[in-house]
């Protein structure tokens, strides 16, 4: 239990300490509600939200009430194995439990083959006649067969039982164990009797078919954990730290400091936002940002914790702690997501832990009406209504397909922060964008040129990109990538909110703000004090948003405009989203000439400037008071507030922008694209709960009765309730796997 | 009849030789990772950090 305890216990904030870990053997929606009630109720224990899709429990308490042991004792006390998310340990656990359920199956499956063979046999003895010892040999070689298969193969269904039994609650396993154990036992005693129906290949199978639903269950369980998640898995227990004196040593992830030099190596995860040191590297960031392809990073580049590193071992500088960084935030958000369980799944969990308790109740009534109408049908129809139902489906058919929609966004670099935000997001039919960093991206583009006198166009650019070639404000890579031409110049200086000066051929040239560069000609010059910009200079684009001017002694001599640019994909993301048949709008607090040129360029009738997050608000309350969904797209960070008003909201994601984010979705790629894609499939999804809800319930409303009725056998009845809960399963994961 | 006496107990032998390969197959790693290893082949230059480690 230390070794456990070393890997899933910290201390949380407010004084109290936390713990996290994975609960083996959690299968349902009632075991879930165990764990939250049984840890709940401990002494000191402040909060446990347990998750069913990942079976993650997470437990915060009080140190001076509680402690780790006890926690973890509740949890094996009510039947679960404590197995913690990662490390070395985690992962043996996970990898023992894998194996015991394939050597389960592997046994229930020869035994039920072996056993087959004895059956067929007694079979065609009681058609044909049989000699009465071989018959009693073949039942009691039958009998030597099922005891390992019910000990060992159905021992989970047995402990489960047991601790649903023990902590007064009808689990899933409640009647399974039931059917077992009255099948075997009531087969010992005819045996015993040499008499009667022996039903060991129903045993045999029963476990066989069970064990295969909950073994690809298992598996879909923890493939299904979405990209952000098995990302955060797959972090390193410890890290390599380079200290002062050059030499490395290991650290835990968790004392991991800002400003910390580590070493990654080949193939290993960088843990925490860093920059990278010297050289350069490959990386792939995909896990991070959705793009498939890896990239060359320079040194001094950013690299975002959770990329993989493809090239050489590095050195890299952390620039955030691991409580801190783009994962961490990443990993809040997507716990968020996961611990709340979105309404429709709820229902259908409370549907599935009062129907356990009808089923025992109708198989009692089933034994009851055959045993007064016909006592040798009685057994074979009481077992046949206990195996037959599926609870399993109905609580598994939500769960299992907004898992795999959530997969599926995960893999485009669109990161659903919110359990409803699909089923919302599928109701939308009005998409508000907002235009700076949403439509258009960061980076400014020169829109205009416009020279005075002698200076030519091509002269005052490559004077202005010389002068701009070292600054890092956005600003400056509009005129860098502008033109290729330099001219020798010395004496660069940046002037802090006014722009930078420098010498050309022994001439002071400036580039920034109107007054800043006159200032120039004011020193020459003392008449013209305060000399206004050429009147053909001033009357610049009104459009425009931003003016900047160069100049020397001599006076202005050009000014250029520069614009933000239109993502490239934005035109396609806005037919993608009108093809879906939603109508688009924009509103934006720019200039309304520019929303007019930008509207007129993406064909959007509906756009609106020099809107405050005020009027966006009014906006959005305006369309709904109309009737419609709204889903607003913004940059993140300044329409918090609209974004919440929204039936759906969507964030550009990346960077500082995730950790406040109040958006369902963030589309990690910073890409317009994937909103059309994850709209679509979001009504994928609900459309696929719709259609598995009707199938868990259509199938369990046309079983039950059949088997009540005495129509199906107990080894049928085992496949067809193995196999709806499989198929429910199988086509979420189906879902995942196709791209729209 | 008495055939039986002697197939029997030679099927339960059989069954226990098939449980007992199972189990070593199982315990010896070959069910661990049934989509991968398959592309292993085809892979430029397999680093050791690749594969996955022998088993225990």
């Amino acid at each position: 239990m230390s070794q456990v305890a070393a890997h899933l216990h910290w201390h949380g904030a407010r004084g109290l300490e936390q713990a996290e870990f994975f609960a083996e053997g959690m299968h349902c929606a009632n075991c879930a509600r165990s764990i939250r009630a049984g840890v709940g109720a401990l002494p000191g224990v402040r909060q446990v939200d347990v998750n069913l899709t990942t079976a993650r429990v997470s437990v915060s308490w009080d140190p001076d009430r509680a402690r780790l042991g006890t926690v973890l004792d509740a949890v094996e006390d009510l039947g679960f194995h404590a197995v913690p998310l990662n490390g070395t340990a985690g992962s043996e656990a996970r990898h023992a439990a894998r194996r015991g359920m394939q050597k389960r199956i592997g046994l229930a499956g020869l035994a039920a083959m072996q056993m087959s063979m004895y059956t067929v046999g007694l079979y065609a003895g009681a058609w044909s006649g049989i000699d009465p010892w071989i018959e009693q040999l073949l039942r009691v070689t039958a009998m030597l067969i099922a005891v390992p298969v019910l000990l060992y193969s159905g021992a989970p269904f047995l402990a489960g039982a047991w601790h649903d039994l023990r902590r007064r609650s009808l689990g899933m396993d409640v009647p399974v164990a039931a059917a077992l154990l009255l099948a075997f036992i009531a087969s010992v005693l005819d045996t015993w009797r040499n008499s009667g129906q022996v039903y060991f290949d129903s045993v045999a199978m029963f476990v066989f078919f069970l064990l295969v639903g909950r073994y690809v269950e298992m598996n879909v369980r923890r493939s299904s954990l979405n990209a952000g998640e098995a990302l955060v898995r797959s972090l390193p227990a410890t890290v390599t730290r380079l200290r002062d004196d050059g030499r490395s040593e290991r650290v835990p992830l968790q004392q991991l400091n800002a400003g910390d030099r580590l070493v990654v190596p080949l193939g290993a995860v960088i843990p925490v936002d860093s920059t990278l040191e010297r050289g350069s590297t490959l990386v792939d960031e995909s896990l991070v940002t959705g793009e498939a392809l890896p990239v060359t990073r320079a040194a001094g580049a950013r690299l975002p914790g959770g990329a993989i590193n493809m090239g050489a071992a590095c050195t890299v500088r952390a620039s955030a702690d691991a409580r801190h960084s783009t994962l961490a935030s990443m990993a809040a958000l997507i716990e968020r997501a996961q611990a709340e369980r979105p309404p429709q799944a709820q229902a259908a969990d409370r549907a599935a832990a009062h129907f356990v308790f009808w089923i025992v109740l109708l198989a009692a009534a089933t034994a009851v009406f055959w045993y007064w109408f016909d006592p040798a049908r009685a057994f074979p129809a009481t077992l046949a209504v206990l195996v037959v139902t599926c609870p399993c489906a109905l609580s598994l058919a939500t769960p299992a397909a907004l898992a795999a929609a959530t997969t599926r966004l995960a893999r485009r670099g669109v990161l659903v922060t919110r359990a409803d935000a699909l089923e919302r997001l599928a109701a939308i039919d009005t998409v508000v964008l907002d235009k700076t960093g949403t439509l258009t991206n960061a980076r400014m583009q020169l829109a205009d040129v416009r020279c005075v006198g002698a200076l030519p166009r091509s002269a005052a650019l490559a004077l202005a990109a010389s002068l701009e070639q070292r600054s890092a404000h956005p600003l400056a890579a509009a005129f860098i990538g502008a033109t290729t031409d330099r001219v020798a110049i010395t004496d660069l200086r940046e002037h802090a909110g006014h722009g930078i000066e420098g010498i050309v051929d022994g001439a002071t040239w400036r580039i920034g703000k109107s007054d800043w560069v006159a200032q120039l000609r004011a020193r020459t010059d003392p008449a013209a004090a305060r000399p206004a910009a050429p009147a053909a200079l001033t009357n610049a684009d009104p459009d425009a948003d931003d003016c900047i001017w160069l100049g020397s002694a001599a006076g202005h001599a050009a000014a250029f405009s520069v614009a933000d640019t239109l993502r490239p994909d934005a035109r396609a993301a806005v037919a993608r989203l009108r093809s879906l048949g939603l109508e688009v709008r924009i509103a934006s607090g720019d200039r309304r000439a520019t929303i007019a040129r930008v509207a007129a360029e993406l064909g959007i009738a509906a756009a609106e400037g020099r809107m405050d997050p005020q009027a966006k608000l009014g906006l959005i309350r305006r369309l709904q008071a109309q009737g419609r969904h709204v889903l607003m797209v913004g940059d993140g960070i300044n329409d918090g507030p609209v974004l919440a008003a929204a039936h759906a909201s969507c964030a550009m994601g990346g960077g500082a922008a995730l950790a406040h984010a109040a958006a369902d979705l963030l589309l990690m790629n910073e890409s317009l694209v994937g909103l059309a894609g994850a709209v679509q499939t979001a009504r994928g999804a609900t459309g696929l709960v719709r259609a598995n809800l009707r199938w868990a319930l259509g199938y369990n409303l046309c079983a039950v009765p059949l088997a009540a009725a005495g129509l199906v056998s107990p080894w049928l009845a085992a496949l067809g309730m193995s196999a709806s809960s499989l198929y429910v399963v199988e086509r979420a994961r189906r879902f995942a796997r196709t791209d729209a | 009849m008495s055939i039986a006496l002697l197939l029997i107990p030679l099927g339960l032998l059989l069954l226990a030789v098939a449980v007992w390969a199972f189990f070593w197959a199982v315990n010896n790693g070959q069910f661990d990772d049934l989509d991968h290893v398959a592309e292993h082949a085809l892979e430029d230059e397999s680093p050791a950090a690749a594969l996955p480690k022998s088993p225990p």
